[in-house]
């Protein structure tokens, strides 16, 4: 059942124990070249995820027994190994995109394994669609992940992680408002844990040489993967629609906006809240939709047992 | 002379030895679940204060009963639970998500006996019982079982009662809350063969 207080708290743990992390590390390595970065805001964000998790208590089964056990035990963890080999700087970037890209194949199948979708078209789709939606999911992933690298890249700062952390926040929101309510509380420690180690690495990154170039491809990675998981496993084991989906994961790419000619060379706090308020707009009307359906549909079952405690039927 | 005398006593034995394990297998009814004249029905406590009831619209099953040797007897029953029905339309859609059944990720719940012992009125059948992806070994008390023939269809009917916990099936415990962990569940079904 919806517990806010918990919710609050497992922000607020996951959030310090990542800036605290990241803070810490900055100390030890006064130079924080960019493999440090990423061995920083790796570590920052496992543990801030773990401390989040732990917080609230979600019940994850191993060996993993569905989706989301699949992807905190399995998916999130490869994805924080995956960006800290790719950090390493003798690792070529080729070799980073080989297993990004590998990831981004594997996780949909990951996602789906067990479930009626692969078992054959008695109970569920033919081979042909379970081949197709995978490979569509899969490229997907793989064109939004590297669309976001890319304009990181050219344009780096927070704004580019922060629209993933919108994006994650309303996912997580638009899945607990369909129904499935563990669901969406795993997206709390992610945006806070990614949120924290944003502003923590933003932060730090102004002490370097580099101004305010935010150049944490850890960040995007977790980012990216923990938003795609989210939904798909909403859209596939939960009740959120493919439109509401789609929106959601593809939102973060309105950032790319301000790479218009016009507005490209604004100053950079400029060009940063303007990819927010991009981002912003499709997720507010996906989280409007969301809770007209919440109130016609599962409104109607709750009942308040107290101050903070929602709980159904 | 020999030779053949011992060809037909060889050929004697095997015949004998079919008719015997034909009669052996013939002991046991097979019959089919008949989701026309059966019910899966459950209920759960609310609050503590009452009760709310669902059932499985798509059930199916097989039982073989062998009256000789009731041991020799099985059962297998398979719910869809996709077909959960608690008369509210969003209810069930959200007993068919993750924090409940998880529909796409446990299709079904399926009990299969290992062990029938006759009791007066039934049979205790053990067996195998897996729901929400966890198997645990249980035991039903069947009352019933006599066959009754009805226009040359012949039917055989059970009524199982049977209370087991939800947290021992690995839903999680955050969304027990107010409706009870422990759940009552009730087969009433009837078997036909021709």
């Amino acid at each position: 059942m919806p517990e806010p207080l918990l919710y609050v708290k497992s922000m607020g743990v996951a959030a310090i124990v990542s800036a605290i992390l990241m803070l810490t590390m900055s100390l030890v390595s006064k130079t924080a070249n960019a493999t440090w970065r990423s061995f920083s805001c790796t570590l920052a964000i496992g543990f801030g995820l773990a401390a989040g998790y732990h917080v609230l208590s979600l019940q994850l089964a191993w060996p993993p027994a569905n989706a989301l056990d699949r992807l905190l035990t399995i998916i999130v963890p490869v994805a924080l190994g995956t960006e800290l080999i790719a950090g390493v700087r003798p690792v070529p970037r080729w070799v980073g995109w080989l297993l990004r890209i590998t990831l981004a194949v594997a996780i949909p199948r990951i996602l789906l394994h067990g479930s009626v979708y692969l078992s054959g078209p008695d109970d569920g789709w033919t081979r042909w669609q379970a081949a197709a939606l995978l490979v569509v999911s899969s490229v997907l992933l793989a064109a939004v992940w590297s669309l976001l690298s890319w304009l990181s890249q050219r344009s780096p700062g927070f704004s580019v992680p922060l629209s993933l952390c919108l994006s994650i926040q309303s996912a997580g929101m638009t899945v607990m408002m369909a129904g499935y309510i563990k669901g969406g509380a795993a997206a709390i420690p992610m945006v806070a844990a990614l949120s924290a180690a944003t502003i923590a690495a933003g932060l730090l990154s102004k002490r370097g040489e580099t101004g305010l170039k935010l150049d944490a491809p850890v960040l995007l990675g977790i980012g990216v993967v923990s938003l795609f998981g989210l939904l798909f496993i909403g859209r596939f084991f939960g009740r959120i629609s493919t439109t509401f989906a789609l929106t959601m994961l593809l939102a973060p790419l309105l950032c790319w906006v301000t790479e218009l000619p016009w507005l490209r060379h604004r100053k950079p706090a400029l060009v940063g809240s303007l990819r927010l308020a991009f981002v912003s707009i499709p997720l507010i009307v996906v989280l409007l939709w969301a809770k007209r359906n919440f109130d016609r549909e599962m409104s109607p079952l709750l009942v308040q047992t107290s101050a903070f405690t929602l709980q159904t039927y | 002379m020999r030779y053949l005398s011992s060809l037909c006593v060889m050929t004697f034995m095997i015949a004998a030895f079919m008719c015997f394990s034909s009669n052996r297998s013939s002991a046991a009814d097979v019959y089919d679940y008949d989701p026309v004249h059966s019910s899966v029905s459950f209920k759960a406590r609310h609050l503590d204060i009452s009760w709310i009831h669902g059932r499985f619209n798509d059930v199916s099953g097989k039982f073989s009963l062998d009256r000789e040797d009731p041991s020799k007897s099985t059962f297998q029953l398979t719910i869809k639970t996709d077909s959960v029905d608690t008369a509210n339309q969003a209810r069930d859609e959200h007993l068919r998500q993750p924090d409940y059944f998880d529909t796409k990720q446990y299709p079904t719940i399926e009990f299969k006996s290992t062990s029938v012992k006759p009791i007066t009125g039934g049979y205790e059948v053990t067996g195998d019982f897996t729901m929400h992806g966890t198997t645990n070994k249980i035991t039903l008390v069947m009352m019933g079982g006599e066959e009754h023939d009805f226009k040359g269809v012949k039917r055989v009917a059970f009524s199982i009662e049977h209370a087991l916990k939800r947290s021992d099936y690995g839903f999680d415990k955050k969304a027990i809350g107010p409706i009870g962990d422990k759940a009552l569940i009730m087969i009433d079904c009837e078997g036909v063969r021709k």
